[in-house]
């Protein structure tokens, strides 16, 4: 009897094993897929969205990066923002860096065109998403340096060694700067 | 004497250091120079104090906006008997055109005892900042010089390998045990003597009983070692005792043999054969370990 039940729980382990060889096989071909979709989109070649959207949030943020890329600013806003809590802390810092890299470019645009109405709610996007991406990952320095871009573009002009140095007066200052390069020397 | 009396009472009053509620105190801060926009700055405090002397977590810093260009990203209290070490995370962000002298606001951490309580002060620390970025903004084809976007990152396969690896493992290990119990492997003769008789009894009809009784004997003769008779089963049974569950069989096996080949006039029915398979069967599941 110990010995039937023996046999039988050693052919049930087979089994199991064997289900969990195939499921293993799957999910490393699955991801063998997406990576080569990742690929496509990093150089330049769109997919499939229905392949996008029923995949990981690194696809998604691989298809932005396309966007951004051909320069179709919305669809790469659309897509960026569907995943901007997915994933792991470094995950998130990334796609918060490119939505700062995002907004900054069409801020520095708007800019060049004179429309100041529109470069400054911009700049000040990207710079609130380099922030958080460098809270969440302090050691990025292309984070820290583009972010430094946006503030001199939108200088915050309150000088920080006077006494009424407050949040409460962040809001009112914020928006009498004049966003801009310096150019040649001062 | 009464020079003694007021030395006393003086030597008491300078005592008073023992009823400090704090025996040590020290913020431990990194170099105060060298940060760029986005670092993030460590702060410890450590305080130990008296027996009966607690630490006020609601008098240190919130987190979050400290400022305009100055966040608390993390606090946390580490509490060890009377010491406590508070280990504070600044990040800051600020973009100077020179190297720019900034401070971290002090602050004043409160200690209890009981309704009393008593400040200790946390100075400002004073630290340098750099820019990143030159004066004269670098220009490049597209405009501004920017850092590009961060390539997506390829997805981690290294779980689903280390899944593969171990199931494919795991499952090549029981097979080889089963392979070794169902005797697939070649050398194992001993283990596959009945299946081989088996195989050859299924082609048989009863009339080839002689031939079927000969295969049988031949089995437990090559599973003994040596001719294996009816009075020598004991023996046999002592050396395999696996197969005392089948001695009604073997009994009845013998029995039959007996009277098929010394006796005259037997008359072979085919119930006779299936019992021979059978026994022939249940001895095979012996053999294979699953009975």
């Amino acid at each position: 009897m110990i010995r039937t039940i023996r046999h039988m729980t050693l052919w049930a382990m087979l089994a199991a094993a064997l289900t969990a060889f195939v499921y293993s096989a799957a999910m490393l071909y699955g991801i063998h897929q997406d990576n080569d979709l990742i690929r496509q989109l990093t150089s330049g070649k769109d997919v499939a969205v229905n392949k996008v959207i029923s995949g990981e949030p690194e696809l998604r943020l691989a298809r932005a990066f396309y966007f951004k890329q051909k320069h179709r600013y919305d669809e790469a806003l659309s897509t960026l923002s569907l995943i901007m809590d997915k994933g792991d802390q470094k995950f998130q810092a990334k796609a918060r860096y490119n939505l700062g890299n995002l907004y900054l470019e069409q801020a520095i645009q708007q800019a060049k065109a004179m429309n100041m109405n529109q470069a400054l709610p911009l700049a000040g996007l990207a710079k609130q998403a380099y922030r958080q991406s460098l809270a969440l990952d302090s050691g990025n320095w292309d984070g820290k340096y583009n972010l430094e871009v946006a503030m001199r573009l939108l200088p915050e002009m309150d000088r920080v060694d006077m006494p009424d140095d407050e949040p409460t007066n962040q809001k009112s200052q914020l928006w009498t700067t004049v966003p801009g390069f310096p150019r040649g020397l001062p | 004497m009464r020079i003694l009396l007021i030395m006393v009472l003086s030597l008491l009053g300078c005592s008073g250091s023992i009823d400090e509620p704090v025996s040590y105190f020290n913020v431990e801060t990194p170099r105060p120079f060298g940060y760029v926009n986005g670092d993030e700055i460590p702060q410890r405090i450590v305080i130990e104090t008296r027996s009966g002397i607690s630490l006020q977590a609601g008098s240190l810093p919130a987190k979050g906006q400290i400022n305009r260009w100055l966040n608390l990203n993390q606090v946390t209290v580490k509490q060890n008997g009377r010491r406590y070490e508070i280990d504070l995370r600044y990040q800051v962000f600020y973009a100077p055109l020179e190297v720019k002298s900034l401070t971290l606001p002090g602050f004043t951490v409160q200690l209890s005892q009981g309704e009393k309580s008593v400040g200790k002060s946390v100075p400002a620390w004073s630290f340098t900042l750099s820019p990143l970025r030159e004066l004269v903004v670098r220009q490049t084809e597209q405009g501004e010089y920017l850092r590009p976007d961060s390539p997506p990152p390829l997805l981690a396969n290294t779980q689903a390998l280390y899944g593969l690896t171990a199931s494919l493992t795991v499952a090549a290990l029981i097979a080889a045990y089963l392979g070794y119990l169902y005797a697939c492997f070649p050398g194992m003769s001993r283990r596959t003597v009945f299946k081989r008789a088996l195989r050859k009894l299924a082609g048989l009809s009863k009339a080839d009983m002689e031939q079927a009784l000969t295969l049988v004997h031949q089995a437990l003769n090559s599973l003994n070692g040596q001719p294996l008779f009816a009075n020598r089963l004991s023996d046999f049974y002592r050396r395999n005792p696996q197969y005392l569950q089948v001695s009604s069989q073997l009994a009845w096996f013998f029995n039959y043999s007996n009277r098929y080949f010394f006796s005259d006039g037997m008359i072979v029915v085919a119930q006779d054969l299936q019992q021979l398979k059978d026994f022939c069967e249940r001895c095979r599941k012996i053999e294979r370990g699953s009975r």
